[in-house]
């Protein structure tokens, strides 16, 4: 994802949204993912297996050191954390969320928004 | 819910580990998950090449998945978008693959060209824009090909 302009899954998203914070294992991304989305987005284990390969991959997740190096690889259980390319992309497609948000408000499509 | 989700090609090859680094090299294919059984074949191997998921496995006779060097050919062409075909056909090629058709400007507004990589599958290697609407595209194509 050198290009600049990675086209983030929404799996992708929430997974580097689940780290923001600070590190988490496996189980508490999934946890987060569907916290976050209510129940409407569910996280399996293999996606999750695969978003975060693909991230480790693509520079923008690491594993965290952590004492469970003799653990089996169980991506539910191992511990990630964002690089700094994983925070500086995953606040790039925030800040376009948010422009599609205010436009959709604009649109009156937020009717929390419009009340409020 | 029945709606497709999604498509992945399931490509089958004499030796999986053998053309792994065709993809890494050429196409920055990333090993996602394998799949190995207790004999040690491997049975799949999950790549992510760019956005798209493919899946490898070596060819397996008794159930008529072969290989394209089995077949003696292929009827698939997988097409694959990306910004500069051009760089992407010379990794391709210093990867190891064959050019079929030269990378040049089609009367459908992509730069297009294809390759066959070493276990014999078809690729397009070709850009995704959109310079021309259908009705462009009518007009502009051949009488034959």
């Amino acid at each position: 994802m050198a290009d600049g302009n990675p086209q983030l899954t929404p799996a992708a998203f929430q997974t580097l949204l689940a780290l923001a914070r600070g590190r988490a294992h496996g189980y508490a991304i999934m946890g987060f993912v569907d916290e976050v989305s209510g129940g409407s987005a569910q996280l399996g284990p293999g996606t999750l297996y695969r978003t975060l390969a693909r991230l480790v991959a693509d520079g923008l997740v690491e594993e965290a050191p952590d004492a469970s190096e003799d653990q089996p690889h169980d991506s539910r259980r191992r511990y990630y954390r964002l690089t700094r390319a994983g925070r500086a992309v995953a606040a790039r497609e925030a800040e376009f969320l948010s422009r599609l948000v205010a436009v959709a408000g604009q649109a009156g499509l937020l009717k929390r928004a419009e009340s409020a | 819910m029945s709606r497709a989700l999604g498509l992945v090609p399931h490509l089958f090859v004499k030796d999986v580990d053998a053309s792994l680094p065709f993809y890494a090299k050429a196409f920055d294919a990333v090993e996602l998950f394998r799949n190995v059984l207790p004999n040690g074949v491997v049975l799949f191997v999950e790549l992510a090449v760019g956005d798209a998921r493919l899946l490898v496995s070596q060819e397996i006779p008794r159930l008529d998945a072969l290989a394209p060097s089995t077949l003696g050919g292929t009827p698939m062409l997988l097409t694959l978008e990306t910004g500069d075909p051009d760089d992407l056909v010379r990794r391709a090629v210093f990867a190891g693959a064959r050019v079929e058709a030269p990378v040049e400007e089609m009367f459908f507004g992509e730069r297009y060209g294809r390759i066959v990589d070493p276990d014999g599958h078809r690729w397009a290697l070709t850009t995704k824009r959109e310079r021309f609407t259908p009705e462009d595209i009518d007009a502009r194509t051949p009488r034959e090909v």
